[in-house]
């Protein structure tokens, strides 16, 4: 049998626990300390990048392995699993946290940071990438998940308080372990509470003993389960106890990882949770009502999150209330696909449609969430504050940020052709297709199409009330330059990813298609097969949905839209010039105002006002604005 | 019929589309005007004056204050995108050659990248009034978009599919039912709304925030958000008409291109006499109403479903 791979794994997470303790050492040497920890995180990714590769090239899913660690007082035992499914989430968090840790490299440079020691940030950093590597790689809620869970979660409670001076800040990083806690101390319960289960149970014994147990202990421990991971994952009402106070204190790039690959490994738990844990002896229909339950959450969860962040002036704390959002929509999708698994046999093609958007929208949302917290890091790190109320016009002084924010934040809204707008796609086409069949989640759907018009609005106002309009003239003395080449860098790497994500769909899909061929459990086995698959055809141009009557019915086909976008917009550029009109440039006309200046303007928390009014028992109101 | 004819008469089909839509949109503008002007008792102007308009416009001084990048590109992008909907429009039941490369979801998509567009530019303006018209532009866009959306679910819901030709008239209209009557109660009281015509022209609010979004346009980039704006208000008059009127059936497309450019042009009629009889709206009423109209279009989803 080949290990290979889990000996591979061992030395990435060695690689990332040699450098935590030798980088430290260099602290002295800001700019050293950080490339060293890039080159170390850079190095993990590789050795990451090669085990997926080798897991998704395979024919079938990998052995499981159980890892034994001898300690002084004892063995302990570990069960690992890689199958196709972690792989990918493994290749998602150590790639995103090389990138991030080159800008890091610069961004520690902060004027505000300098009297900070970086020994804590740069023993922590690559602990936390460790820990989550780890988290999803674990095949057991108990002794390998708490080695995980707590290296990932102490790891991060310490970077997230790096500005430790800031009485609020620390308040935050606070709140932030204790709530991880409870989420650990809630899967750690359930995974010891059924009979035969103990330290070191690996997840297919879980299931087997949930489907013995009797319907009040499976339904409390699948609650807590649930419950757990969805603490981690920003569900509601659990997600608006600590995220959007955990990141918006953080420094960018670890709110960047906070947000874009953390929040991913509560969704990898509900998903492992709800696909692998439980148990095919259930009966069908508590399986459906555990998928409705989920999708339920997510819906609320979509909806309340994105209200609130469109209320926001805090760059950084809107950017995390539509993070909940965001996972709203994957949690959706997730829930729908656990529905429509259920005994008819017609709705199969929708689950697979629905899970593909969760994948997708995992992977979407790593990069273009990440993308906009290193955006409003350099907005931070240039003219110190994140406060939209104070920024503007920063499109003319930071251009190529400006350009990268704008790409970022047309994908976040799903317009076509971006890649936001396939995985919206999919969750949103699997739910409205799905007709009589189970109703309800046509309602889903109409509230996710709202929902992102909110997410539109909310970036059209991050977007105009930073890189367009007027403001950071009169607030910010300082000389506001672009920022350097090593801040640019990663943030091209992730805005070239991103574009790839929205104009060739079809490669991701077909990666979904390697995932479910190299992973066991209920979703390969059901979704897998040809006559499901067959549903969902990918080519060069996009992707397209049929019905079981073989014709589509459903396609988003991004490369066509940019072409017929760019055919038409050279058509208006025509037009435009047609008449052979005069430019000139002349300054604003400002209807009797004498200057332009802060007294006269309009500032990001009017705007909207009519509409905080309205959804003002969403919550996450903003006092003032 | 070969492959290649077929492939011909679509791509005749998009070119088709965008003449009729581009050569009838400022026609119909007029008829808004001229109608608005007579309830007045005024003479109004003539009914060509909107081409006039455009053509003058795009003749006129283009002066850029805001002297970057996204002021420039907006009234392109705007443009861009209403004429991708009409290339993908099925009209009068005949899909086009672009119709099987995009289904409703990414019609409703394509909508809002318009509006994008014109919040775009109003925000690069540094104008305060093109941001309170933007503030209210999208508060509208919010709100209506979702309706017309569930105008469209209605025939998603019955034909099982989101191609457009199918969800716009893969229905005959005794099918619809209840909720159909109820749909086309929701389009009419949401027409002035979609078409941003008086009672719901608050983003441009010409009395009191002089044009709103476009307060810093002139010259060429203001003829293009013009004539989208047009162009946009054709397309909403006209897509209850084709989803709710059944074709003539009588196998010649001409005869039911004609009737249903005739029937938008009495929708333009309505909402020239909405529209002078209709003093504006406040925001907050606005947003009232339109959760209202929501809820109502909602709840005829949902008998849709169950029923």
């Amino acid at each position: 049998m080949d290990h290979s791979i889990y000996t591979s794994l061992q030395t990435g997470i060695l690689l990332l626990l040699a450098s935590a303790l030798i980088t430290p050492l260099l602290a002295g040497k800001r700019k050293w300390a950080g490339s060293l920890n890039f080159l170390a995180t850079l190095a993990a990714a590789v050795v990451f990048t090669g085990i997926a590769v080798k897991v998704l090239g395979g024919s079938a899913a990998p052995a499981t392995f159980d890892l034994h660690v001898d300690l002084v007082w004892g063995s302990l035992a570990i069960p690992l699993m890689i199958d196709g499914f972690s792989a990918v989430f493994m290749v998602l968090i150590s790639s995103v946290a090389a990138v991030t840790a080159f800008y890091c490299i610069d961004y520690m440079e902060m004027d505000h940071y300098r009297h900070y020691s970086l020994r804590s940030f740069f023993f922590c950093y690559p602990v936390f990438i460790a820990g989550m590597i780890a988290l999803v790689t674990v095949d057991d809620l108990t002794t390998g998940f708490t080695i995980a869970w707590q290296m990932m979660t102490i790891a991060s409670f310490f970077l997230i308080r790096f500005d430790y001076r800031d009485e609020v800040i620390v308040r935050s990083a606070n709140k932030y372990l204790i709530l991880m806690e409870l989420a650990w101390a809630a899967v750690l319960a359930a995974g010891l509470m059924l009979p035969g289960c103990t330290w070191g149970t690996p997840l297919h014994q879980i299931a087997e003993h949930l489907g013995m147990a009797d319907a009040g202990l499976r339904t409390l421990v699948l609650t807590l389960t649930l419950l757990g991971f969805g603490m981690k994952a920003g569900m509601f009402p659990l997600g608006q106890l600590w995220l959007p106070d955990a990141h918006s204190v953080a420094p960018s790039p670890i709110s960047a990882l906070l947000s874009g690959v953390m929040l991913k490994t509560g969704i990898y738990g509900m998903i492992r949770t709800l696909f692998w844990m439980m148990p095919d002896t259930l009966p069908a229909q508590e399986v459906q009502y555990w998928g409705l339950v989920v999708a339920i959450i997510g819906v609320v969860t979509l909806f309340i999150g994105t209200s609130q962040s469109l209320k926001q002036v805090d760059a950084k704390r809107l950017n995390a209330y539509s993070s909940i959002g965001q996972i709203g929509y994957i949690i959706l999708a997730v829930g729908a696909a656990r529905y429509y698994l259920g005994a008819n046999a017609a709705l199969h093609a929708l689950a697979l449609l629905a899970i593909l958007g969760a994948f997708l929208h995992v992977l979407n949302h790593a990069i273009f969430k990440s993308l906009l917290f290193l955006c409003v890091g350099s907005v931070q790190f240039t003219t110190g504050t994140k406060d939209l109320d104070k920024l503007g016009g920063l499109f003319a002084l930071m251009p190529v940020t400006a350009i990268i924010a704008g790409i970022a934040a047309i994908a976040v809204s799903g317009v076509p052709a971006f890649s936001g707008f396939t995985s919206k796609w999919a969750i949103v086409g699997s739910t409205l297709l799905s007709g009589k069949t189970a109703g309800i989640f046509v309602i889903f759907g109409v509230i996710a199409l709202v929902t992102s018009a909110m997410t539109l609005a909310t970036y059209v106002k991050l977007y105009g009330m930073t890189f367009t309009s007027v403001g950071v003239e009169w607030n910010d003395k300082n000389n506001v330059h672009e920022v350097s080449k090593v801040m640019l860098a990663p943030k091209l790497v992730l805005a070239a990813v991103c574009l790839v994500q929205g104009f060739f769909p079809w490669l991701f899909v077909a990666l979904f298609g390697r995932v479910l061929a190299t992973s066991e459990g209920v979703l390969t086995q059901t979704l897998g097969t040809p006559e499901v698959l067959a549903s969902l055809s990918q080519n060069y141009a996009g992707v397209s949905f049929a019905a079981a009557n073989g014709s589509p019915v459903a396609f988003s086909l991004p490369l066509v839209m940019i072409a017929m976008l760019v055919v038409a917009l050279l058509a208006a550029l025509w037009l435009r010039r047609a008449g052979g009109a005069e430019e000139r440039t002349a300054p604003v006309w400002l209807c009797g105002y004498q200057t332009l200046n802060n007294a006269n303007r309009y500032l990001s928390s009017h705007i909207f006002d009519a509409f905080k009014k309205f959804m003002k028992w969403t919550g996450g109101n903003v006092r003032g604005a | 019929m070969s492959q290649f004819t077929e492939i011909a008469i679509g791509i005749a089909q998009v070119f088709g589309n965008l003449l009729l839509f581009l050569v009838i949109a400022p026609f119909l503008d007029g008829v808004v005007r001229r109608v608005m002007a007579r309830v007045q008792s005024r003479q109004g102007p003539p009914l060509a004056q909107s081409y006039y308009d455009v053509l003058k416009l795009l003749g006129k001084e283009n002066i850029d204050s805001a002297g970057i990048l996204p002021f420039r590109l907006a009234p392109l992008v705007a443009f861009a995108s209403i004429l991708c909907v009409i290339a993908i429009l099925p009209v009068a039941g005949r899909a086009t050659a672009l119709t099987p490369y995009a289904d409703a979801i990414s019609l409703v998509y394509l909508l809002t990248l318009g509006g994008v567009a014109v919040l775009l530019g109003a925000f690069a303006s540094k104008n305060i009034y093109a941001l309170i018209g933007a503030s209210r532009e999208m508060t509208t866009m919010i709100m209506v978009e979702p309706i017309l959306f569930m105008v469209l679910l209605l025939g998603v819901l019955k034909t099982g599919s989101l191609d457009l030709t199918a969800v716009i008239y893969g229905t005959p209209m005794a099918a619809f039912g209840v909720p159909g009557v109820v749909m086309i109660a929701v389009s009419l009281f949401g027409l002035q709304a979609f078409v941003a015509r008086q009672p719901f022209d608050i983003a441009e609010a010409e009395q009191e925030l002089l044009g709103g979004p476009f307060i810093e346009y002139s010259g060429p980039n203001y003829a293009l958000f013009k004539y989208y704006m047009m162009l946009k208000q054709m397309f909403y008059a006209y897509l209850p008409i084709a989803m709710f009127v059944p074709l003539l059936g009588s196998g010649f497309y001409l005869v039911d291109l004609a009737l249903q450019m005739v029937l938008t042009v009495v929708v333009f009629l309505l909402i020239g006499l909405l529209s002078a009889t209709h003093p504006r709206y406040r925001i907050d009423q606005a947003i009232r109403y339109f959760g209202v109209l929501f809820v109502i279009a909602l709840a005829a989803i949902g008998a849709a479903v169950i029923f």
